[in-house]
């Protein structure tokens, strides 16, 4: 999630957006990873249900983009350092009930004290 | 619901999201009621009071053969109860579409996920339909269904067994199904 989070900080996170439905594009949200539910990661959400999200499949190779419709029930979350991260480019759309809850401020350290807004900054 | 120093439960209403504190003493147990067709015979098709315990899926003691409370993957705010068939690695085969055919299918089920399938496989929409589903969205164990007695302050339990006989093995061909696609009869049939 370089460069919105980076070794050390410390985020407040709250479950109310999660619990009542409303998370949408661009919550950087915690969710419980598909593959491992031991494992929590954070990520940002690119779509909800119903959305239409395009990714390129391999960027490093070639610029061949690949466009899906995400289901009911799931979303599409991707990293914001996009060259190395796991998400739903290689996991597919995730259902939505694995959301545990949404990131909304860096609390530390000191200099990164800030609202996490729904543009990678 | 038994509150401490009071030993008279009070009114039990069963609607289909309540779920009390019965016990005080152990909190990681909730009465949960559950209603639908796609557990009979196990389960009544008209609502069961089942005491479900959260702390199994947290320490990973939930296998196959166990009936859970498991978050739908197609609607959050949904809770289904199914039986476990396969954890993550095992070899899955089930009737496709069992009133009107005989295709059955085999897979291995994913890393991370596990194989659901309702007891009344005639009419239960489950991981032949939704794929398999990630164990992190299991909620509970369901480790008996109840009738609570209001005269003689009695919660009387039936335990779940974990019948699975109707699992078969026959010679199979690997393939990875993905969650989040509706799988109908043709779609099993185009697989191959």
């Amino acid at each position: 999630m370089f460069p919105t989070f980076k070794d050390g900080n410390i985020v407040l996170t709250e479950r109310i957006t999660s619990r009542s439905g409303r998370v949408g594009s661009g919550d950087v949200v915690l969710i419980r990873s598909p593959d491992n539910p031991r494992k929590v990661v954070a990520k940002r959400v690119k779509g909800i249900e119903g959305d239409e999200v395009s990714y390129v499949l391999d960027p490093k190779n070639s610029d061949e983009q690949k466009t899906v419709v995400v289901p009911k029930g799931h979303v599409w979350i991707e990293g914001d350092n996009i060259q190395n991260s796991y998400d739903s480019r290689q996991l597919g759309p995730v259902p939505y009930a694995l959301v545990q809850s949404r990131i909304f401020f860096v609390v530390w350290p000191p200099k990164d004290f800030r609202l996490i807004g729904n543009e990678v900054s | 619901m038994l509150v401490n120093g009071d030993p008279r439960p009070k009114k039990f209403w069963a609607t289909p999201f309540s779920s009390l504190s019965f016990f005080p003493f152990c909190t990681s147990r909730k009465p949960t009621s559950v209603y639908g067709p796609s557990m009979l015979p196990t389960l009544n098709f008209t609502g069961d009071v089942l005491l479900v315990d959260k702390l199994s899926p947290m320490l990973g003691k939930v296998g196959p053969g166990d009936v859970v409370l498991v978050r739908s993957p197609e609607n959050p705010r949904k809770t289904i109860t199914k039986r476990i068939v396969g954890l993550e690695g095992d070899i899955v085969t089930f009737l496709v579409d069992p009133g009107r055919s005989d295709l059955s299918h085999s897979l291995v089920v994913p890393k991370g996920h596990v194989w659901i399938q309702g007891d009344n496989i005639y009419a239960s929409n489950d991981s032949r339909h939704i794929g398999p589903v990630p164990y992190g969205l299991i909620l509970g164990k369901v480790f008996c269904r109840g009738k609570l007695f209001l005269s003689d302050n009695q919660f009387d339990c039936e335990q779940m067994r974990s019948s699975t006989s109707w699992v078969f093995s026959i010679p199979m061909e690997e393939s990875q199904v993905s969650c989040g696609h509706h799988k109908t009869l043709d779609d099993w049939h185009n697989d191959g």
